[in-house]
């Protein structure tokens, strides 16, 4: 993939992240993809960051499910008007319709005021198929409140969440014998 | 500190965990788990395919017609139709000659658990969540008005004393299938042979009956991922006998680099 493409689809990217930091970090398919679109033709014209914001709102207001209204709507103007202006520099029209190969594009880890957010698209016969968070600011409860789109996050990935609190455990299911050696025993041991 | 309220229900061949968060009155806690290990109690005298005594031991014998046997059998039988035709067939409880909803019903039965006798506690004052863990398949219910967030860990199939992935979850429910704890014991109902491909499969959901028959099908396609695109609603993880590891958030596939310090742009994966 050549170079300006690169930058075409970075710029997606971050306005993606204030975008999708704006509506309660949604991961499904059809209007995420209106919102990108929305967001990168709009993102050629800077100076009209508030327009966006409305037009990107209008393009995905019909589909409630996962996003809270509350504590992002104010939020996430200012997100995305920051990121609108870094993703501003290049050129909208092509993202379009930019005949992008087809696969899965990581972007940037995008620091926020609320933390990093860092999403994903998925190219599919040349336009964005899906778009997904795969970064999002954990400190925040409601943030977090993602429910069945939860993304199981890789131990790996985290130096956190070593130490972090775990309720309740999934695996396997274990005998009553195997239960007594189980993460699941121990957490119940502890709590009660 | 949030205060937590644990009892655990031998049950089913492993044990059941409720977790309240919160403070609970300790009657009204008593008589909800009481409840609660009914209805798990039921559900393994009915659909135990342990015990020559339940009701499908006795069909599968002759000797109990359907409509004589405990409506559960009914209602079961119809959910687990479904998840046949959802599952494209990679779940099947009707192998010939004998009705087997084993890969079912312990979903089935603790979200229904948790539904009619965990979720009213939240109208108490004081509490803020109510979880039911059955052997590693559990579904969780927290108020609107708290903040509680459940942190859930997902045990590492090489190493159970480990926990290889964590997930928030608020509403819902997650389910494990794979070998780790019990060998190969899922039947591929295509071939009639041990899937062997997947050790270990992750389904999240909103309803822990869904994420549990959906766990079983992941195992059962092994490597074959093309029910990925039905496996909407869902988000997920799997972790193949070699070790690697596949995620899903909403039918599609999401690969994460790991945290880049000097990055390129943009990382084909």
């Amino acid at each position: 993939m050549d170079r300006p493409l690169k930058r075409i689809v970075y710029a997606v990217l971050a306005t993606v992240s204030g975008l999708v930091l704006l509506f309660g970090y949604r991961t499904s398919h059809g209007e995420e993809i209106s919102a990108a679109a929305a967001a990168s033709t709009n993102s050629g014209v800077s100076s009209d960051s508030s327009g966006s914001t409305s037009d990107a709102q209008q393009s995905t207001s019909g589909d409630s499910a996962g996003s809270s209204s509350d504590g992002s709507s104010s939020n996430g103007s200012s997100g995305s008007g920051s990121d609108a202006s870094s993703g501003a520099s290049t050129s909208s029209d092509a993202a379009a319709s930019s005949g992008l190969q087809d696969g899965t594009y990581t972007g940037d880890s995008v620091g926020t005021r609320f933390g990093p957010v860092q999403v994903q698209i998925t190219v599919s016969g040349g336009s964005i198929s899906a778009v997904d968070v795969i970064d999002y600011p954990s400190d925040n409860p409601r943030d977090r409140q993602i429910n069945e789109r939860a993304l199981p996050t890789l131990i790996s990935e985290t130096t956190s969440a070593q130490s972090a609190q775990i309720d309740m455990v999934s695996g396997a299911t274990y005998t009553s014998q195997g239960y007594l050696q189980s993460l699941q025993s121990a957490i119940d041991q502890a709590q009660s | 500190m949030t205060g937590r309220q644990v009892r655990s229900i031998p049950v089913m061949g492993t044990v059941a965990s409720v977790h309240v968060i919160g403070t609970a009155d300790a009657a009204g806690l008593d008589a909800a788990v009481d409840a609660c290990a009914d209805t798990l109690h039921r559900a393994d005298r009915v659909f135990s395919t342990y015990d020559d005594a339940s009701d499908i031991r006795r069909m599968a014998r002759g000797e109990l017609l359907e409509e004589d046997a405990d409506p559960w059998v009914a209602e079961v039988a119809e959910g687990c139709r479904r998840a046949e035709i959802e599952t494209g067939g990679l779940f099947d409880a009707h192998l010939p000659g004998f009705f087997d909803p084993t890969g079912f019903v312990k979903g089935w039965a603790t979200e229904r658990a948790l539904r009619e006798h965990l979720a009213p506690l939240l109208l108490l004052p004081g509490v803020q969540a109510v979880g039911l863990d059955v052997g590693g398949d559990l579904q969780v219910r927290t108020s609107p008005d708290s903040d509680w967030t459940w942190n859930i860990g997902i045990v590492d199939p090489a190493d159970r004393g480990r926990v290889l992935a964590t997930v928030p979850l608020r509403d819902g429910a997650v389910a494990t299938s794979g070998s780790a704890e019990r060998g190969d014991h899922i039947v591929d109902p295509r071939r009639g042979a041990p899937a062997t491909g997947i050790r270990s499969a992750t389904v999240i959901a909103d309803s822990l009956t869904r994420a549990d028959v959906g766990a079983t099908a992941v195992v059962v396609a092994g490597n074959d991922v093309s029910w990925l695109p039905r496996a909407t609603g869902t988000s997920g993880l799997l972790v193949t006998v070699t070790g690697s590891i596949r995620r899903w958030i909403d039918g599609v596939t999401v690969d994460v680099n790991s945290r880049p310090t000097t990055a390129p742009l943009l990382t084909p994966v």
